[in-house]
């Protein structure tokens, strides 16, 4: 098991970074059944009641494809086929199942492709709507319910009402504690490093909730006891805003300008954090208004407001607020080619961002550090602009 | 979509009254606001049409619009503009064109820009998405356009059916799903009151479903003429002849251009007159959107022998008794019925097969039906809904069905700038010596 202590929490998560799905194989070997899944629509609190690992899948962007073009075409969004060619590999030849949320039509439309190829014992396709009225609520309780079949059938055991309302809990908390870790990047100075951040985040969704929320109250330990460095006005204060970013690539490109990434909008960051499932009689409920109304990503967002404004306000509002809050100076948008559902956002978030104060920087790119060097050009021009 | 610069002559004389249901259905979109209609945009496939048209309002079709743009090789414009404001060049093309053009219009105050195909498309009223299993543009265009024309509401809807899953009994599904799509239906149509300011006239509606329904028979039973060797139509003509279908259902045009379409194909059989002479080779085009700017390439292939006599793009019917579907009073109800069901009724058969999808099922019972000897699939790069799977579904089809010729072409819908045609032809010329080697070691 990771060795998680007092004063060696970043170690620990840089560790489970670097040997990315390390745990995973440890527990595998111990007897726990290893569930991966893609995009923060995978509901950890069901397999996390199931009693198996859920394992949310990332890519390797200094690895090119080598296998996985040979069954899935290039038009797919490059993070997913990125991981599936690491799993064509065996990578995560750990894995018992996957859960593919349908989050997307790159990940919809290749749903076949994924099953028939990996051949796991266990596959499921969550099909999450993309509308967030009434009955679609009723409906995702009903997918919800037969994904919990499903797993049942799978581990043998019964999912029981009070193991999802444990699991719902720990999820809480553990969501509230990354929170608490965001927190000390509001200072100036940031007290955590967003490289040091994503190393943190990755890791924590490879592990255990328990052991996930072990680590990050002993990286809050950890960087609380830090001496305070000294500000430095002149660094800008950066937000990230994209799909599954799931590498310090980017990250390093901005920071090594002098630069703070302080805050995200991702869907490896904030968007999984930020919020809670509520604590409901039928627990599914709570599950099923979380993912899709509190959740905010592109494929299950509908605005209810009269204005186009208040659409707005409704679908990028948060923004606002981390802007406010974490005192970001500017934001780049990182999409990849492709994603039809951030690409078709570009224009409302860059000119709402701007409006909250940020100037934006929006990049399209591959999955892979092959565009480095371009990206870090970009981004070396859009500081010096808002210098 | 009908009309192209390279002029495809259609095989049947019936396909040639294609392209006065496209202008019919564009300067509809123009003319709504003098006749007090509403004007919707709305999408192909997405189980709103005869809600539209039992409230006489009138649909926009941005995939209509941008097929033709891009038929007539003049959709760059509207490309650009759309990555003028950061629309990637990767997003769907019928969906980034169309916003191009709608940028075009709002920086006009409304008016139609210049120069554009056909008179271009009316500003609409509303705006209707579908956030089903098809694709993402169907809500994310909308919500995009609505940046630009920021006053007309949107409504997305949705749309499921049960996901392909070997291990999973559909049937159990069905039931949640209809429900789901049902009550989506009906929230459609309180939008559309709204909007339009008119109550549903539910009988009206039902009658218009009626008509739907024989029409998509009468589509089928004219579509199984192209059994017939030599075949009487081929894909390429497919391309033009599914407009009535596809845009104009839950219309008396649409139906009466079958009747036509089925007593021309009668006739062509009776007088022995196929596409190609002789006929070679029979393709099924399997899967794909076709590159509207090169539908000369259907020819291409005719002058070589080789002909379509049935595709599975735009084929968005089946006959409705085959879908066994529950009886039910709301009209409503019954679309759903009818929605999930044609997907899902190709799934029992892929039970069979070990291996197999439902994707794949149903090109084999094509290949088995219309006497097909190889498989055409085209791979447009800028849509994932139709074009992201092909590889799976190629080799599938070889691995539980037997090792026929395939040809996966690569090109797009609407952006010209990755298409060569030389590179094109040769790539079908090596197809038919493929053609050829395989039908000889079969004897
Ligand atoms: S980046 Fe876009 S296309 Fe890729 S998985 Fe995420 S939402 Fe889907
Ligand atoms: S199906 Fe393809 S071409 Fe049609 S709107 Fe969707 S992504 Fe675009």
């Amino acid at each position: 098991m990771t060795d998680i202590r007092d004063g060696n929490g970043l170690a620990a998560a840089e560790k489970l970074y670097t040997q990315y799905g390390s745990r995973a194989r440890e527990l595998k070997a111990s007897g726990k059944k290893v569930i991966g899944y893609l995009s923060a629509l995978g509901p950890v609190e069901i397999m996390t009641a199931a009693g198996v690992l859920p394992i949310r899948l990332k890519g390797n962007v200094s690895e090119a494809i080598s296998k996985g073009d040979a069954y899935m075409e290039t038009i797919v969004c490059p993070f997913v086929r990125n991981v599936f060619d690491l799993a064509v590999k065996g990578k995560y030849d750990f894995l018992d199942g996957m859960v593919l949320p349908h989050q997307c039509d790159s990940i919809d439309r290749t749903n076949e492709t994924w099953s028939y190829t990996l051949g796991l014992p266990y596959w499921h396709f969550l099909n999450v709507p993309h509308v967030t009225d009434d009955p679609s609520i009723a409906f995702m309780k009903e997918i919800l319910r037969i994904f919990i079949k499903t797993l049942e059938k799978f581990t043998g055991k019964a999912i029981t009402d009070q193991a999802i309302a444990d699991a719902v809990k720990a999820h809480n908390n553990n969501r509230k504690l990354m929170r608490e870790l965001y927190d000390l990047r509001k200072s100036n100075p940031p007290l955590i490093s967003g490289s040091e951040m994503m190393k943190v985040l990755v890791a924590a969704m490879s592990i255990p909730v328990e052991e996930s929320s072990a680590l990050i109250e002993a990286v809050m330990k950890e960087v609380k006891e830090r001496k305070p460095a000294a500000a430095n006005p002149k660094a800008k204060r950066i937000m990230l805003i994209g799909d599954q970013i799931d590498d310090v690539a980017v990250i390093e490109a901005i920071e090594s300008t002098g630069a703070y990434l302080v805050m995200d909008d991702l869907s490896t960051g904030s968007k999984m954090y930020w919020q809670d499932v509520d604590a409901t009689a039928d627990p599914v409920q709570g599950i099923a208004e979380r993912y899709l109304r509190k959740l905010k990503i592109p494929t299950t967002f509908v605005g209810s407001a009269d204005t186009y404004q208040g659409i707005l306000e409704e679908r990028f509002g948060h923004m606002k607020k981390y802007v406010n809050e974490f005192k970001v100076d500017g934001a780049i948008l990182f999409i990849y080619k492709y994603c039809d559902p951030y690409g078709f956002e570009v224009p409302a978030i860059k000119s709402y961002v701007e409006a909250a104060g940020a100037p934006v920087l929006y990049l399209e790119d591959e999955y892979s550090t092959s565009s480095l060097a371009r990206v870090k050009t970009r981004i070396e021009a859009f500081l010096e602009m808002i210098a | 979509m009908a009309e192209e610069k390279k002029g495809r002559a259609v095989a049947t004389s019936t396909a040639a009254k294609i392209p006065k249901f496209v202008r019919g259905n564009l300067s509809a979109t123009l003319k709504a606001k003098e006749e007090g209609k509403k004007v919707a945009a709305a999408f192909i496939a997405d189980g709103q049409d005869e809600i539209m048209r039992a409230m006489d309002i009138v649909p926009a079709w941005g995939e209509s619009f941008s097929g033709v743009c891009a038929a007539k090789r003049d959709a760059e414009k509207y490309l650009q503009k759309a990555e003028s404001d950061n629309f990637s060049r990767s997003l769907c093309t019928y969906a980034t064109c169309n916003i191009g053009f709608d940028m075009m219009r709002e920086e006009l105050g409304g008016a139609t820009p210049e120069g554009a195909p056909w008179g271009g498309m009316g500003r609409p009223d509303m705006m209707l998405g579908n956030g089903q299993l098809l694709c993402d543009p169907r809500f994310k265009w909308p919500q995009a356009t609505q940046h630009y024309q920021q006053d007309v509401p949107v409504f997305v809807t949705n749309m499921y059916y049960p996901p392909w899953d070997p291990n999973a009994d559909h049937h159990e599904q069905e039931a949640i799903y209809v429900k789901y799509a049902a009550d989506e239906l009906r929230e459609t149509v309180k939008f559309c009151e709204k909007i339009t300011g008119k109550k549903m006239d539910w009988d009206r509606l039902a009658a218009t479903v009626e008509l739907s329904d024989k029409t998509w028979d009468l589509f089928i039973d004219t579509y199984e003429l192209r059994k017939h060797i030599p075949t009487p139509m081929d894909t390429g003509d497919a391309m033009n002849t599914m407009v009535p279908l596809t845009f104009n259902l839950g219309t008396q045009e649409a139906y009466d251009f079958y009747v036509d379409l089925n007593a021309e194909l009668r006739q062509k059989i009776a007088d022995g007159v196929g596409v190609a002479n002789p006929e070679k080779y029979r393709i099924i085009w399997a899967a794909g959107l076709p590159s509207w700017f090169a539908l000369g390439d259907f020819q291409y292939f005719n002058g070589k022998g080789v002909v379509f006599p049935v595709e599975v793009t735009y084929r968005g019917c089946e006959k409705i008794e085959r879908l066994d579907l529950p009886k039910t009073n709301d009209p409503l109800e019954h679309i759903a019925w009818r929605w999930v069901r044609y997907w899902t009724h190709w799934y029992d058969a892929a039970k069979k097969r070990p291996g197999s999808t439902p994707k794949v099922e149903r090109i084999i019972e094509y290949i088995e039906d219309y006497k097909c000897d190889g498989a055409v699939f085209h791979s447009a790069f800028s849509c994932r809904s139709w074009h992201a799977g092909i590889m799976q579904q190629a080799a599938t089809l070889k691995k539980v069905y037997k090792d026929i010729p395939i040809l996966i072409m690569e090109g797009d819908i609407v952006d010209i700038s990755s298409y060569n045609e030389a590179d094109t032809h040769n790539r079908i010329d090596a197809f038919i010596e493929t053609l050829a080697a395989s039908k000889k070691r079969q004897g």
